[in-house]
């Protein structure tokens, strides 16, 4: 002998099953709400990098990585620093510091930047992006 | 039980929620052949409060500068906790939307429910649908990709077809010669502001004329009766009918969570179905990518232009059709609303359906 | 003078008819010239357009010099006007762009091999046809001319290791940006690890390019991990997200058993 549900029995089983559901659901929605808004551990804002400024010598380049691209910092002259994009704006090879004339050339199509990444010859069509360095103390502070 | 009555009760002598519930929601009574084409207005409803919320959240970090929207767009998308998930939530539940509301159109046409004294309902409804069309033309432009930028530029350029203002109307639209930061700023100043304001206008004005008048019943079935154009106001009751609330609400709710699941669907699944690659490179003036289309819902208006020789005429037979849609209520006043008392309209409906679907496709492989 | 203006005029009347439109506006006067000469004059022009020089838009005088604006001072030696390089002066004339390479190979084997007839860029990679460089310029018959093809075979099977890891890198890369996922800075990494390796290669050291291959294997290996974990988000996304359609789908189901609760008591 089966007891016979009535709709209103029926309907209070799907409800409390709806508001399981409904719950789950609903924090379903709210975690990638909160994790949204919520601030980043992440300071934000602040990538600077730090070179040692023995790194640099006079006339020479010094290659490291910048907001995770390579880039290149310089000392042309004495107490002069310079910090660019060591990413030829051609194509995207690493472009290469020649000491002996004191300029920046590209490997892959003889692209020719300046020590202050201006283009001098070849295809590029831009300059080298340019960043701010800062002496502080015995580093250099890019960014 | 006790606490839930003991709140309603604080709610109900200071506003007489009770006596709220029994006329608005329980005590409003919806034909009993009610079929389930009419959730489609509460689907709409709810995705376009999705696209609000969604919309909020992408406010917070998108740049309206032709120099820093791309660039936050993908910081949206890379970086932020889930903001991938809300701007596919904003940039598909816009498709979905267009899909919504044109099969809540389609069913309208189909059961003739503009007829008898629901003119203005059709009317404001119309008008959401090509508000709907500028917000999605608007919303498009923000991201500042290739895709953004040419559709815009092709988007806009349509207007120049019309005699002696058309040149001066295109500048107009783009606040310059060209697809620019000023179009940026316009377009986004309408699409998050201006528009969505008088879009909540518009469906309040819908929702009132839809609810004053009294829902049209489905011409079908033994009880269908031909609707009079009384002379006088008419309030069209449906005694003897379901409650709204709970009764219909729960089936509103199931298409809504079927929806959901859909949009979800392709968020997860098909992500690139409305992202083609113009869509992930930045914006330059100077190159045209191959194959720039607008989005389905406009490649009807594209292959009009493209087919009629002269534009001007390609954007009159556009404007003509479109202003006839608008004003079918109109045109069409015969009291019959059965399907298959209406040989003409039938005829005229399916063809035109065909038509757009013909067009449509077109557009997209020429 | 006026045997140059017969000539012009052939020219003219040859180009209006048998170039396209858009191609007139930007030909130098060199491909003007030239693709109304006969037989071997006229070759390089046909040749040139298949080109991958052709493509990136460099034309005759990005490698010949001469001034591609002016007929008379097109092969003037006062405008730049180089010629064409003798065997041995090859690499010399392709290396002013082409620098690492030129470095690289001008200190192998075959650079130093050269006054002898030591293979040249044109040798393997064409003059005016070249197209983008592949792996199939490295074969039994381009590399047996003058030396058994064993050393080429080495060098090319550790190629096809690394160019086979390159391009698998290169794939994922493109199917994420296509998910608009930011693989830029992948995507540069890829890009000077590959060139690096190709520019090495043409010193023809099979020891070099082993111990370069391993490097580059190992930076390729790197970016692959990164893409590997990419993916495995990407994963972890779509299963939650089929768990939530799941309980959507669910909950409607559930929305219609109550309506169909209320319909029975519709009913009476």
């Amino acid at each position: 002998m089966t007891a016979h549900v009535t709709p209103p029995q029926r309907r209070k089983f799907l409800f409390t099953m709806l508001g399981g559901l409904g719950a789950l659901i609903g924090a379903a929605s709210a975690w990638p709400v909160f994790r949204f808004l919520a601030p980043s551990d992440t300071g934000g804002g602040s990538d600077q990098v730090s070179v040692p400024r023995a790194d640099v010598a006079v006339g020479k380049a010094h290659f490291f990585q910048f907001r995770s691209k390579p880039a290149v910092i310089l000392q042309p002259s004495p107490g002069d620093f310079i910090a660019l994009s060591a990413v030829c704006t051609h194509l995207g090879c690493v472009v290469a510091w020649q000491e002996q004339a004191g300029e920046f050339l590209c490997p892959c199509h003889g692209g020719r930047f300046s020590a202050q990444g201006l283009v001098l010859g070849g295809p590029p069509p831009k300059p080298l992006e340019s960043f701010v360095v800062e002496l502080d103390g015995d580093q250099l502070k890019i960014g | 039980m006790q606490p839930i009555k003991m709140l309603v009760d604080f709610f109900d002598v200071r506003l007489g929620v009770r006596d709220l519930y029994d006329r608005e929601l329980k005590g409003y009574l919806l034909p009993r052949n009610v079929n389930v084409w009419y959730t489609l207005g509460a689907v709409v409803l709810s995705l376009f409060s999705l696209q609000i919320v969604t919309g909020i959240f992408l406010l917070m970090y998108y740049v309206p500068d032709s120099e820093k929207a791309f660039a936050s767009v993908q910081y949206i998308v890379n970086e932020v906790p889930f903001g991938w998930l809300f701007r596919m939530l904003h940039a598909i539940g816009a498709n979905v939307i267009m899909i919504a509301l044109l099969l809540h159109m389609l069913s309208v046409l189909f059961m003739g429910s503009y007829k008898g004294r629901r003119e203005f309902t059709w009317l404001s409804g119309f008008i959401i649908l090509n508000l709907t069309m500028g917000l999605c033309l608007t919303g498009y432009l923000l991201p500042w990709s290739q895709l953004s930028f040419w559709a815009t530029t092709v988007a806009t350029d349509a207007a120049g077809a019309i005699p002696v203002i058309g040149d001066y109307l295109v500048e107009f639209l783009r606040g310059g010669p060209t697809v620019g930061n000023q179009t940026l700023g316009r377009f986004f100043a309408l699409h998050v502001v201006g528009m969505p304001l008088i879009l909540i206008g518009l469906i309040g004005a819908h929702l009132f004329c839809v609810k004053r008048r009294g829902i049209s019943p489905p011409p079908f079935g033994p009880d269908y009766r031909t609707t009079d154009e009384l002379p006088f106001f008419e309030h069209e009751k449906h005694a003897g009918g379901i409650p709204f609330f709970p009764n219909y609400f729960v089936k509103d709710a199931a298409i809504i969570c079927f929806f959901m699941a859909f949009l979800l669907a392709i968020i997860f699944y098909a992500p690139g179905m409305f992202f083609p690659e113009s869509a992930f490179q930045p914006a330059d003036p100077f190159l045209t990518p191959p194959h720039i289309k607008p989005e389905w819902y406009f490649l009807w208006a594209y292959q009009t232009l493209k087919i009629f020789p002269s534009e001007i005429v390609g954007l009159g037979v556009q404007a003509a059709f479109m202003t006839f849609l608008a004003l079918l209520p109109f045109i069409d006043r015969g009291p019959e609303r059965r399907p298959s008392k209406r040989p003409l309209f039938m005829t005229c409906y399916v063809l035109i359906i065909l038509a757009f679907v013909a067009i449509s496709v077109w557009g997209h492989y020429s | 003078m006026s045997r140059s203006l017969c000539y012009l005029f052939v020219v003219v009347m040859v180009a209006c008819w048998s170039m396209p439109a858009q191609l007139l506006a930007a030909d130098s006067v060199c491909i003007q010239c030239h693709s109304g000469q006969a037989g071997a004059l006229a070759a390089p022009v046909a040749d040139w357009r298949t080109s991958v020089h052709a493509e990136n838009g460099i034309s005759c005088n990005d490698c010949h010099g001469g001034d591609p604006t002016d007929f008379g001072m097109a092969m003037a030696p006062e405008s730049g006007f180089l010629g064409a390089p003798d065997y041995a002066d090859v690499p010399a004339f392709c290396g002013r762009c082409h620098v690492g390479v030129a470095d690289a190979y001008q200190a192998g084997a075959h650079g130093e091999a050269i006054e002898e007839g030591g293979a040249q860029c044109v040798v393997c990679h064409g003059n005016h046809a070249i197209q983008k460089a592949s792996l199939d310029l490295i074969n039994e018959e381009n590399c047996s001319q003058c030396h058994s093809y064993e050393r080429a075979a080495l060098i090319r099977s550790s190629l096809v290791e690394t160019d086979t890891l390159a391009t698998k890198v290169e794939h994922d890369l493109d199917r994420l940006y296509r998910l608009g996922l930011n693989v830029e800075d992948m995507q540069g990494r890829l890009f000077n690890q590959r060139n690096s390796f190709h520019r090495i290669f043409h010193g023809v050291d099979v020891e070099r390019v082993r111990q370069e291959t391993s490097g580059v294997q190992s930076k390729l290996g790197e970016i692959s991990n990164e893409v590997a974990a990419i993916d495995s988000t990407l994963e972890q996304r779509k299963l939650w997200g089929s768990v939530v359609i799941g309980l959507f789908v669910l909950v409607g189901v559930i929305f219609l058993l109550v309506r169909k609760t209320y319909e029975e008591e519709e009913k009476g």
